[in-house]
């Protein structure tokens, strides 16, 4: 680049990350023009300032092309990041339900081995539930799945509480 | 067809092929006084291509602009079309106001 100025760079990268590549080259062009343009006028410093509200007002759908291309996968990532914490934060939640029922009354009386039998129940359903929303795609496909996945859970809770196929953990 | 649509279109027929992002922007702003960035002018450009109106090809890259090439636009006869038409328009609403409502202004 042969010129007297140079814009900021950290503004020019941040143009080329959002931009569409297919406009990339001409509106950068553009851009560097406008800036020397400015320089002789203003001054450099001036130009600099106003080199960065272009910038700003170019963030334009029409203009903004690879950011969701390009950050899809860290988006998705993120968006199931927050999936799974809420599911590990659900299952203690969940188990604060019976032992604040214990404390006020004696018809539920769980024992250790019944909280943890019940939070691996509720971890392992949360986990395969997330298991089928990483891996399948369709929406239909989902219920489904997460469905049979909430079928098994209140069958095997029932099974455990109650003894409906009076295997050798059927309950009482 | 916007009005702003309408200016930079207008500008693109005025420069006739020499017609991009920077050189619209001093046409418009010398001629209309009036500011207008170049994400204006870039986001209108590009929906004026997506309707046909203008065409474009690269041009010359030039040392002011750090080597990068231009991006030259032109008027489609779809865009002349259009502009006529909205000129016909403006000029039988001008014709269609009474002569005695700008007389006493």
């Amino acid at each position: 680049m042969d010129m007297e100025h140079k814009p900021p760079s950290k503004v020019l990268a941040f143009f080329r990350w959002y931009c569409n590549p297919d406009f990339r080259e001409e509106i950068e062009g553009d851009l560097i023009e406008r800036f020397q343009c400015y320089s002789k006028e203003f001054g450099h410093k001036r130009a600099n300032w106003l080199f960065i509200k272009e910038v700003l007002l170019l963030f334009r759908p029409t203009i903004i092309g690879n950011i969701h291309l390009a950050n899809k996968k860290s988006i998705i990532m993120t968006t199931q990041s927050k999936r799974l914490l809420f599911i590990l934060a659900a299952v203690p939640i969940l188990l604060l339900i019976p032992y604040i029922a214990m404390q006020f009354s004696n018809g539920v009386d769980w024992k250790l081995l019944d909280f943890a039998t019940m939070g691996m129940l509720l971890l392992g359903t949360g986990l395969l539930c997330e298991f089928v929303l990483r891996k399948v795609k369709g929406t239909k496909g989902r219920i489904l799945m997460c469905g049979l996945v909430l079928l098994a859970f209140l069958l095997i809770w029932a099974e455990l509480a109650v003894g409906i196929f009076g295997t050798a953990f059927a309950g009482s | 067809m916007g009005e702003f649509e309408e200016i930079v279109l207008l500008t693109v027929a005025i420069l006739d092929g020499e017609a991009y992002g920077v050189s619209i922007i001093t046409e418009i702003e010398e001629r209309l006084r009036r500011k207008v960035s170049l994400g204006a002018i870039q986001t209108v450009l590009k929906r004026l291509e997506d309707k046909d109106m203008v065409k474009s090809e690269f041009g010359e890259a030039t040392n002011i602009r750090g080597g990068k090439r231009k991006r030259l636009y032109e008027i489609t006869s779809i865009g002349k079309n259009i502009l006529s038409q909205a000129k016909e328009q403006r000029n039988s609403l001008w014709d269609a106001i009474p002569k005695v409502v700008f007389k006493f202004t």
